[in-house]
């Protein structure tokens, strides 16, 4: 039987609440800066919640030929095109007229229809009183909408404009599952390579719903913390004291590439992207079994998939978002996957410093598992003064720790009862 | 070697019918479904037609009353969704199998059940629930705030959430396994197959539910298709001179793809089997839907070469054809490039039902296969005189009957992504 294609990680991309690029990013990580704080893209204050993690100073510009582009493209969108950009140019290769049809796109995108502004605009023209007057919609008084508008807010508006600006000419697809899609997004990117659908994929997440919609439908949930003059200690994943989740925004994107033609270009090589397990929790719509039912399965998967044995992974970046539900369940489901190992495997959710990104967040999550073989260091839980006693695990606490890493695990769950685990190993420990 | 990926289930709703026998019998017969915009007051609009299915409520398709009554609270695309893919599970005989089976044997099967669905993502009109507060507000965000808790429910986000059908199959179901949601517009009900078919052959599962589901009719996306020069006011004539764009409609459909060896472990009857895939973009910007053929005949190519078939053994093709002139031409073009002589039997069956976008692969997979069943292919009921470009196709506005048992279905979408499926008929019942 023919041996199954590796899969290298050659390039990463980020553009988050912490820093506009990879270094940025990665250096506040270690240093623990917080990027939460009081929402300042708009007016907060008559919502329960009004701090959020958000990108700041940003701004995208393509070269002169794709300015064009621009037009299309929605904050979430913009975002992504820049980190994908960033994914790119770290890879040293993007695609040519010889090779575009084996490049693929895969990208978990947010869920938002319309953008808050365009939103605002077509209720001022045709739900003047509330109600659409859908008459007014075919009335040039009114003012029409906006077709280019239209184009900005389909779902692979991200995708489309990531394969016209690259000039990706194969597999392309935006999935969505809630908070599993950044992750899904890049082990679909690994199953691309592996089945021989594209030799190289810009893999990744992207979303935005630090805007008013976003911020009323968490809020109505209930699911933010509201802990609004502490932004900084607001996400605590793990804590005793944890209240809910804190909205981030950005991007993270990867270039996967197949392993063999990664290694004879000399590529650098962050690590090997080596499992990729799914599950559904088949529970309720917003949690997952306490038993950890799901997440389980989804962790084993992935494992299996890397041909990897759980005592091998030396670091999780957990989902932690810093709810009750969801880090309990995740707990029980790290200490029936590891076993004896769960005392021993580090575990820190870097959602404590840069918010909950929701369809990027897995993405991100992945990009910085990638960091952290690369450098031996792992990024470190903040805010984690007094663990859950239901959250029993051994976790990177107050600093970051140097040490090299064989494997590394990454999860990410959703709403909708979606789960996703990626497990990452040791270029150095790729062994043919 | 590959094990094949076989079909086991299908089921499709669209405005031609509730079934898929149904709706192959209609367009045999010729009809087209449509109707007039009756959702809201579409008096002062341009466009009148649609092709909406009547009364959906997700009544009678799961026992548990609970359930019901949340998927009550769904949107439409979720409900239509539930129902061809709970249909096509009670078709495949799956529940059956797994309540014969002990908890322990029942857990590792759920495990090994994966789920893929495409749609449409979020629809325009769920945001209409915050008009409400936004005209209350007028611009000041503390009133619009202020108003949430009397205009919007409370679990908004959770009623919207893409990946509802996902949820609720699962939880409907028990299934565990596998899973991802494909918003890519046109080309995300036959990503749901194809997603599925890989996810078997990869070993991630031993049987896939796949999803294709739609609901685009609704004022925000028939204003802007119609301002985008993409609606006919006429009647959808795919490969026609006179084709003058689409008509909408919503549906869904769902297969059940299993590995032989489960297929045949659980004595399953197999009613087709996938042969391959393939897919491309043509990078071309996000409201493109198809310039030059190369992408679609591209797409063509990698799928026939998957499957090990060559063009002369296709016995019919399922055009995208949504009777919008430029990407019917470009899609002529790319078969006429890929087929020459060995031109099959090439037919779209939008004309009777509609575009209905993210399902529209699904549904055309589903009836592809029926049509392989009934060796009997319906005709492009609307055809009066094929287009210049599009001549060398082998279409009929009449039914025709189909000599083979291959066919191959093509889906677009915005961003000229293409997809091309190869799927076959067993004769005998094995494939």
């Amino acid at each position: 039987m023919p041996s199954r294609r590796r899969v290298a990680i050659t390039g990463l991309g980020l553009v988050t609440p912490l820093g506009n690029s990879v270094e940025e990013t990665w250096r506040a990580l270690l240093e623990g800066r917080s990027a939460i704080a009081p929402i300042s893209g708009f007016d907060p204050s008559g919502f329960p919640v009004r701090i959020a993690a958000e990108v700041k100073n940003f701004s995208y510009a393509p070269p002169p030929p794709y300015r064009k582009l621009l037009k299309y493209a929605a904050r979430h969108v913009r975002f992504a095109l820049a980190a994908a950009t960033q994914a790119i140019e770290d890879c040293g290769q993007s695609p040519r007229p010889d090779n575009a049809t084996r490049w693929g796109c895969v990208a978990g995108s947010g869920m938002m229809a319309n953008n808050f502004d365009d939103l605002v605009r077509f209720q001022r023209c045709f739900a003047a009183n509330g109600r659409l007057a859908t008459r007014l919609l075919f009335d040039p008084a009114a003012g029409m909408p906006d077709p280019i508008a239209y184009a900005r807010n389909q779902p692979n508006a991200g995708v489309a404009l990531m394969a016209q600006r690259f000039g990706i000419r194969g597999y392309t697809g935006a999935v969505h599952t809630a908070c599993a899609s950044g992750g899904q997004a890049i082990g679909r990117g690994l199953r691309l390579i592996r089945r021989g659908s594209a030799d190289m994929v810009l893999a990744g997440g992207f979303d935005s719903m630090v805007n008013p919609i976003g911020l009323a439908a968490f809020s109505l949930l209930g699911a933010l913390s509201d802990c609004n003059d502490t932004p900084s200690r607001a996400s605590r994943p793990f804590d005793r004291t944890r209240n809910g989740f804190v909205l981030g925004e950005g991007a993270g994107f990867m270039v996967l590439e197949e392993w063999e033609s990664a290694r004879q270009r000399g590529a650098r090589i962050y690590a090997e992207l080596a499992g990729d397990g799914n599950s559904l929790s088949s529970y309720r719509i917003t949690d997952s079994h306490p038993s950890g039912d799901g997440p389980i399965q989804a962790m084993r998967e992935a494992l299996r998939d890397a041909n990897a044995q759980p005592d091998e992974v030396g670091y999780i970046n957990a989902h932690g978002t810093s709810t009750i539900m969801n880090d309990r369940s995740e707990c029980a489901a790290v200490n029936a996957v590891f076993g004896l190992h769960a005392r021993r495997v580090q575990v820190s959710s870097t959602k404590s410093l840069m918010g909950h990104l929701i369809a990027g967040a897995g993405a991100v999550e992945a990009v910085i598992c990638a960091l952290a073989i690369h450098h031996s260091t792992l990024p470190f839980s903040a805010n984690l003064e007094h663990p859950d006693p239901q959250c029993d695990l051994n976790f990177v606490r107050d600093r970051p720790v140097q040490c090299r890493l064989g494997l590394a695990m990454s999860n990410s769950f959703g709403f909708g009862g979606s789960n996703n685990s990626l497990v990452f190993r040791n270029p150095e420990d790729v062994r043919q | 070697m590959n094990e094949p990926i076989v079909i086991t289930a299908t089921e499709a709703i669209c405005a031609s019918g509730t079934s898929v026998a149904q709706i192959h019998r209609e367009l045999l017969a010729g009809h087209t479904a449509f109707t007039p915009l009756s959702q809201w007051d579409s008096s002062a609009w341009p466009v009148p037609l649609a092709g909406g299915v009547p009364n959906i409520d997700g009544a009678g398709l799961f026992d548990d009353r609970r359930l019901l009554k949340s998927i009550q609270r769904l949107r439409r695309t979720d409900l239509l969704g539930l129902y061809a893919a709970a249909r096509a599970v009670a078709n495949s005989g799956i529940p059956a199998c797994s309540a014969a089976l002990d908890e322990s044997a029942r857990i590792q099967f759920n495990e090994r059940t994966a789920v893929y669905t495409g749609c449409g993502g979020v629809g325009y009109y769920y945001q209409y629930d915050f008009l409400p507060a936004l005209a209350a507000a007028d611009g000041d965000l503390r009133r619009f705030a202020d108003k949430l808790g009397a205009t919007v429910n409370p679990t908004w986000l959770l009623q919207s959430l893409p990946n509802n059908v996902l949820c609720y199959l699962g939880i409907a179901f028990g299934f565990k396994g596998a899973n991802t949601c494909i918003t890519n517009h046109g080309t995300g009900g036959a990503q749901a197959i194809v997603e599925a078919y890989y996810a078997l052959r990869a070993g991630e599962a031993d049987r896939a539910l796949a999803a294709g589901h739609d609901c685009p009719i609704e004022p925000e996306i028939i204003l802007n298709l119609y301002r985008l020069g993409l609606l006919t006011t006429d009647a959808i004539r795919p490969f026609d001179a006179a084709s003058s764009g689409l008509i909408v409609g919503e549906g869904a459909a769902a297969m059940v793809l299993e590995t032989r060896s489960a297929a045949a472990a659980r004595g399953a009857r197999v009613r087709g089997e996938v042969l391959g895939a393939g897919f491309s973009t043509e990078a071309a910007g996000v409201l493109s839907t198809g310039a030059s053929g190369d992408g679609m005949a591209a797409a063509i190519e990698l799928a026939l070469g998957e499957a090990g078939v060559a063009p002369a053994e296709i016995a019919l093709i399922v055009a995208h054809g949504n009777g919008t002139a430029a990407s019917d031409r470009s899609e002529a073009a790319a078969i006429r490039r890929v087929f020459g002589r060995d031109m099959p039997v090439v037919t779209s069956f939008k004309w009777a039902f509609g575009d209905t976008i993210a399902a529209a692969g699904a549904i055309d997979a589903a009836l592809a296969l029926e049509c392989l069943h009934a060796e009997t292919v319906p005709g492009i009921a609307t055809l009066r005189q094929p287009d210049p470009g599009c001549a060398e196709l082998n279409l009929s506005a009449s039914p025709t009957r189909l000599r083979g048992n291959l066919a191959l279905v093509l889906s677009r979408g915005f961003g000229v992504m293409n997809c091309a499926l190869v799927i076959k008929a067993p004769r005998d019942g094995h494939s």
